[in-house]
């Protein structure tokens, strides 16, 4: 299901330089979320994490959930026939749907608060990339598209809504992506935000072939089986 | 190149307060009083909202560690940010949300790491002159510890005593 994915940061990421060394055990990401508001933009990053890492997926559904939809159970891809073998992954992703309000994600507890907000994932999964960028004027605007698709976006009036589509129309006028010549997790987050909204057909003609181009992309393709 | 920090005197924000005055000794910045809170970094580039203008004062003052010494501190950072937003910010109750900062202070002197960073400021600017009576009351030891620990220190004490008051 993963398709053509085109290789979009080439940079490389040791995962002991950004987590530091490796303990033995399979390093695992855990991530509760409410199975009526699907995280697509961890989907996407997680399509991004597996072509740069052997990564262990697992879908699970916990007992506060009754019925979820097959779609969302296979949106990891297809389970993995080697998954004894848990040395032989960099890095694990468990995908656990649950009644909970608000998506959490738990790693290394030991030293890390459970983590919440599906924004706040997603920019962890992204620095696992090692694609964040370094110029501070480019990552805090990165943050800022983040926080105002999460805010008001996702979560916003109609009014907010249209706002942000405007704003998005006329950044988009201006480059192909958000930051300018590199797509990045601002790009992964409001697109995912303006999908979810389902704005994409009366979405201005800047955004629609942006979301065009994000598609292309291929990482996009697990969130758009989701939404249909 | 110098930056500019307006803030908006009659609903002062805090954080960002905070966020300059910690960062002052390494970066070229001016605050001054008006009517709307915007960080001036260029004729291209302003930020508006607080957390965008607190991350990037951290950002360009990275020997302080305000954003956290790792990828896992910042990703902490971040969850505070948004947490503090969400659950402090202009809520009514917040009774929830307290216990939920008291029970991460239990085995912690600050929020996240071994020193302070942004979650540190933003939770606490978000307490301060507004909710201090509920922090103080006894149903929250450790938040309590830790609220007058950093209210105490300079710069907190600081712009506490110039700003709380003027809070809306």
């Amino acid at each position: 299901s993963q398709g053509v994915s085109a290789t979009v940061f080439k940079g490389t990421a040791d995962l002991d330089c950004l987590l530091g060394k490796d303990l033995g055990a399979l390093r695992d990401i855990v991530i509760n979320a409410n199975p009526s508001n699907p995280p697509l933009s961890l989907l996407v990053l997680h399509s991004l994490l597996c072509q740069r890492y052997r990564v262990l997926s697992a879908v699970h559904v916990h007992s506060s959930v009754t019925v979820v939809a097959p779609s969302l159970l296979s949106c990891l891809g297809p389970r993995h026939t080697d998954s004894y073998t848990r040395h032989r992954f960099e890095l694990g992703f468990t995908l656990i749907w649950k009644d909970v309000s608000k998506l959490q994600m738990k790693f290394n507890t030991q030293n890390m608060c459970p983590i919440e907000g599906e924004a706040n994932v997603a920019r962890f999964l992204y620095r696992l990339l090692g694609a964040e960028p370094q110029d501070p004027v480019l990552a805090t605007q990165m943050d800022s598209w983040i926080d105002t698709a999460v805010f008001q976006l996702a979560e916003g009036s109609g009014k907010e809504q249209a706002a942000v589509l405007r704003s998005l129309n006329g950044a988009l006028g201006r480059s192909p992506w958000l930051l300018g010549q590199e797509f990045s997790l601002a790009d992964i987050v409001s697109a995912c935000c303006v999908l979810q909204a389902n704005n994409c057909t009366s979405a201005p003609p800047n955004v629609q072939r942006w979301l065009k181009s994000c598609q292309n992309l291929g990482h996009f393709n697990c969130a758009y089986e989701l939404l249909h | 190149m110098a930056l500019n920090l307006t803030i908006n005197s009659s609903n002062p924000p805090l954080g960002a307060l905070l966020a300059a005055e910690h960062v002052k000794g390494s970066v070229n910045l001016s605050v001054e009083e008006g009517k709307d809170t915007k960080l001036y970094v260029s004729d291209q580039v302003q930020f508006s909202d607080v957390n965008s203008i607190t991350r990037y004062l951290a950002r360009v003052a990275p020997a302080l560690g305000l954003y956290g010494s790792n990828m896992m501190e910042q990703t902490e950072v971040d969850h505070w940010l948004e947490f503090s937003a969400r659950y402090l910010c202009g809520r009514s109750d917040l009774s929830l949300a307290l216990l939920e900062v008291d029970k991460t202070l239990a085995l912690r002197t600050f929020l996240v790491g071994r020193s302070v960073t942004l979650a540190d400021l933003s939770v606490w600017a978000a307490l301060k002159g507004n909710v201090e009576s509920q922090v103080k009351s006894g149903s929250y030891p450790h938040l309590c510890r830790w609220f007058s620990f950093l209210s105490s220190q300079v710069p907190f004490s600081s712009v506490g005593s110039k700003w709380a008051n003027k809070i809306t």
